[in-house]
């Protein structure tokens, strides 16, 4: 349902904003309805907001969400808009809170080792910033030159080098956070804007993370820094099967070296869809089928010792070392290689534009394998049903230092010139059995990107269960008028129920 | 669909797809525009998404066109994408987007939308044969030599230099530098007999039918002249004549064009010039987007600087600037000047953070905004062939 908005609602919003930052032309909404996540394109009206807003200040999403609020308008965030989840994107139209223009770098403190940043900023050009101070902020996802800092809050997202530095939950340490009612609280560890433990009370700053824009708006992040690394090492390492190369990537994992900062596991599949063009990977001779990669980050002589036992123990493993070269360019092209949409190939082999879809879970890595064989049987459905989809193979990524659980995921290449209501409704149905057989086998149906898209959404109660009912109590006594991007997460339910 | 949308929508397509199926949107932070803006309607991503909308009918050219004048043509965005990046070789692809953007602005203007900015300039430079360049820079055919009084230059000859509208009426003291280099190396050349605008600047505005009558008369004079070679100073000249000419005459077009910062840097290569006046200053080089980023000239300039004695110079490395722009291209100066000014701003304040207190720029067009940022942070801009003419002990 569309809420047609007045023009005295307009008329306000340019009085609190500027009319400059109340963009209501169609190429505005439309642009504003998107992100990458593959969807039916011919369907891309029914995603659109009325109105997009551009406040440049906490006071002002505050004005925007007690004006919305009092009149029952529906609002979501949106930052990067490069999430994949489609949290970023309107259901039920209502305004679209554009956060990028709140990206001012507010303070660095080099004794605290902290920064304060506007929501809207990219960590990559954070860093650049930094820098010259010789500290960074190592939140490192593939989107690392897109995403930004407000939606990586709203994800609760997932870092390539996070088994060293921690995921962005644990690198942001408290930040301002408007409620739908408008009013601003400070969320972190107790009060403390720079505290990075307390016990004191509930532990909001993780409610307030994650939520996909359904709780509220963070403008204003402190952030944990780092000692830029002096050094960085990303050894690459080739196997004959998956099965060995399964084993020395949990071996690298469990081994317990400090500066180890990620372990990344390819499999036969992900490994024939880079084959696809020689510049994303170096040939290998075709008996290559699994591809190991490690990540060390810190000071020169503690990586380099950190790296001689890590290779010690892939070659102890039936690993062959691709050489200097080939690693520190895979490594380098870590951001890009990802949704390249030329990779995509019909079952014919002809090349044709497709999205790039990742869908990721939280598996244990005892059940990598058979997990991994369940996912590729669904995605060779989908193939044999229809040319629209391809299977761009498996990653698993180390999701903490000790190799406990790993981001498991696998890429489809979606051609969306092509995707019309059938095609989507077997993709859906497709969504759906990925996350059963992620619940299946004890994992989470996301590690990064959130679980609120069609298709696996309709899992989430049954992953959280009691817990589910404690999302909806907190969700109505929250956002009592169901404001805040509505109709994701099934969260209306939350008000089905009190009616 | 009217027709010529319905074609256009057709033939950018793929593109269009390639873009919008990827929609990661990497380009974003290295595009000047936007940085500034933070507005993601003006975003290399949505000027190829919009294609995919005028295409399922969601969008008409007239919703859009005024959306097309937020972006200066840097071509960073380009250089930033993975499409190019990565796959672009292999599949022969490179995202193009400021072929689309200038697509676009012509498709409107074939339909009538005009932004009135634009229609105004076009419109004085056809009566004038030149850029307006600066309100009240009386500029005309009868004026486009002078610059070069007193430089005894000849008429045409088989080499002759291009000297585009701005430099040629309002930074004349860049041109006369130029000559008197080439002179002082015993290089040989003349001027052109009857120069008009190259074009370049209506086409990226739209006004394609205008740019190309400006192109053919250009041609046509130099063909008259026996004219073999054109030496260009101005980056966007450079791009018009190796990119946009090419295009119009297609293989009948047989006129050598030569950069002069490369031609410089040649020559004190080969010790035909010795830069041999200190010039005390501490600068950072500012490299202009149509050099750096769309034609891969980055190397020369800083050959240039680094043989220039007295010269503290700290460098940027190229890559890093591909998210520097001065604002000064693509028409946003005249539709925009306060997003021009913005982008300066930025530009300028990037080279305060090095400490130095000159800036140097190898293109004519992005002094003005250039160095107006520069003057509130006391910040000289100054062109690259005017400190090796200082350095060579040439007065312009
Ligand atoms: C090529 C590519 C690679 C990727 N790799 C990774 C990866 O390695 N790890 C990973 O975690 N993710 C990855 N992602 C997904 C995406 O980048 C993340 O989900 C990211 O956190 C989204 O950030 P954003 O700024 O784009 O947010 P958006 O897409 O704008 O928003 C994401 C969600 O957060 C909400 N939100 C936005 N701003 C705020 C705010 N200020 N306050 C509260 N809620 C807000 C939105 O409503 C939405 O629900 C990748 C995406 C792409 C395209
Ligand atoms: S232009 Fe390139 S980098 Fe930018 S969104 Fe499109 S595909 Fe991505
Ligand atoms: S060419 Fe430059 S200004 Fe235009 S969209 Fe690309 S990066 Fe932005």
């Amino acid at each position: 349902m569309t809420v047609l908005l007045g023009d005295p609602v307009l008329e306000e919003l340019r009085q609190i904003l500027g009319p400059e930052h109340v963009l209501t032309g169609k190429a505005d909404r439309l642009n504003r309805a998107r992100v990458p996540a593959p969807f039916p394109v011919h369907r891309w009206a029914e995603r659109m907001p009325d109105l997009v807003v551009l406040p440049a200040s906490t006071e002002e999403v505050a004005e925007v969400l007690r004006l919305a609020n009092s009149l029952r308008i529906p609002v979501v965030p949106r930052d990067g808009g490069t999430g994949l989840t489609d949290g970023a994107v309107p259901l039920r139209g209502g305004i679209v809170v554009d956060v990028k223009r709140i990206n001012q770098i507010k303070e660095i403190d080099l004794d605290n080792r902290t920064c304060t940043v506007g929501t809207g900023i990219n960590a990559l050009k954070l860093n650049e910033v930094i820098a010259r101070h010789g500290l960074i902020y190592p939140d490192d996802p593939a989107s690392y030159p897109c995403s930004l800092v407000g939606g990586r809050i709203g994800t609760s997202g997932w870092s390539l080098i996070g088994s060293r530095y921690g995921h962005t939950r644990d690198l942001v340490l408290s930040f301002d956070h408007v409620l739908p009612t408008g009013r601003v609280i400070h969320v972190g560890d107790g009060i403390g804007r720079k505290i990075t433990k307390s016990s004191s009370g509930y532990q909001l700053k993780h409610l307030f993370m994650g939520h996909q824009g359904t709780l509220g708006i963070a403008t204003e992040a402190t952030l944990k820094l780092f000692p830029k690394p002096e050094a960085e090492l990303s050894p690459f390492w080739a196997f004959e099967d998956y099965d060995s190369a399964y084993r020395a990537v949990g071996a690298l994992a469990r081994a317990g070296v400090a500066t180890f900062a990620g372990a990344v596991l390819f499999d036969e599949w992900k490994v024939d869809y880079l084959r696809r063009d020689d510049e994303a990977y170096i040939p290998q001779p075709s008996s290559v089928k699994a591809l190991v990669c490690a990540a060390m980050y810190g000071y020169e002589d503690e990586v380099r010792a950190g790296g001689r036992r890590l290779l010690r123990i892939a070659r102890s493993l039936g690993a062959r070392y691709l050489g200097d070269e080939i690693s520190e360019g895979d490594w380098a092209a870590r951001h890009d290689r990802y949704a390249t949409p030329l990779h995509g190939r019909t079952r014919s082999g002809q090349v044709v534009p497709m999205s790039w879809h990742c869908e990721d879970a939280s598996i244990n890595y005892t059940n990598l394998p058979a997990v991994r064989l369940a996912w590729h049987e669904i995605a060779d459905r989908l193939r044999r049903e229809s040319d629209v989809f391809d299977d761009w193979g498996m990653f698993a990524y180390t999701n903490g230092a000790t190799g406990a659980d790993y981001l498991t995921e696998i890429d489809i290449g979606i051609w969306e010139q092509r995707l019309d209501d059938a095609a989507w409704e077997a993709w859906v149905r497709a969504k759906r059995d990925l996350a059963a057989v992620t619940l299946a086998h004890g994992g989470s149906i996301s590690a990064c990107h959130g679980s609120c898209r069609e298709g696996e959404v309709d899992l989430v109660p049954v992953e959280l269960g009691g817990g589910y009912d404690v999302m909806l109590d907190i969700k109505r006594a929250i956002d009592p008028n169901n404001i805040m991007n509505p109709g994701k997460y099934l969260l209306d339910q939350a008000y089905a129920e009190k009616s | 669909m009217p027709d010529p949308e319905k074609r256009f929508a057709e033939e950018w397509r793929n593109a269009a797809y390639n873009c919008f199926s990827s929609g990661h949107k990497f380009c974003r932070e290295v595009c000047p525009v936007m940085q500034v803006t933070r507005n993601e309607s003006w975003s290399p991503t949505a000027f190829h998404a919009n294609v995919v909308a005028m295409e399922k009918g969601e969008l008409e050219v007239a919703d859009v066109a005024a959306d097309y004048v937020n972006c200066t043509g840097c071509g960073a965005c380009e250089l930033r994408c993975p499409n190019s990046l990565f796959t672009g070789d292999f599949y022969r692809f490179r995202t193009r987007t400021v072929d689309l953007v200038k697509a676009v602005r012509g498709l409107a203007v074939s339909q009538g939308v005009h932004q009135p900015g634009w229609q105004r300039w076009n419109l004085l430079t056809d009566e004038r044969r030149h850029e307006p360049v600066l309100n009240g820079t009386p500029v005309d055919q009868a004026r486009v030599r002078d610059w070069a009084d007193g430089l005894d230059l000849p008429i045409g000859g088989e080499t002759i230099l291009f000297v585009d509208c701005e430099a040629a009426f309002y930074r004349t003291s860049v041109p006369r530098s130029v000559a008197r280099i080439l002179n002082l190396a015993g290089y040989k050349f003349g001027l052109m007999n009857e120069q008009w605008c190259c074009g370049g600047p209506a086409a990226e505005m739209g006004y394609e039918e205008q740019a190309r009558r400006f192109a053919q008369h250009n041609l046509d004079d130099w063909r008259a002249a026996g004219v073999r070679r054109v030496l260009v100073l101005d980056p966007h000249d450079y791009i018009t004549f190796t990119e946009d000419y090419p295009k119009y005459f297609g293989d009948a077009y047989d006129i050598e064009i030569v950069l002069v910062v490369e031609l410089l840097a040649e020559l004190i290569r080969e010790g035909r010039l010795t830069p041999h006046v200190p010039v005390e200053r501490t600068v950072t080089y500012h490299d202009p987007c149509r050099l750096n980023k769309r034609k891969g000239v980055w190397r020369e300039p800083r050959e240039i600087l680094r043989a220039i004695p007295g010269l503290t110079f700290h460098d940027v490395d190229r890559v890093t600037q591909w998210s520097y722009c001065s604002g000064g291209g693509g028409g946003l100066p005249v539709e925009k000047p306060e997003l021009t000014a913005k982008i300066s701003e930025h530009r300028v304040e990037k080279a305060a953070e090095l400490g130095v207190d000159t800036l140097v720029s190898a293109c004519p067009w992005s002094e003005r905004p250039l160095s107006e940022a520069g003057r509130a942070r006391s910040i000289d801009v100054v062109d690259l062939h005017e400190l090796l003419a200082e350095s060579l002990g040439v007065a312009p």
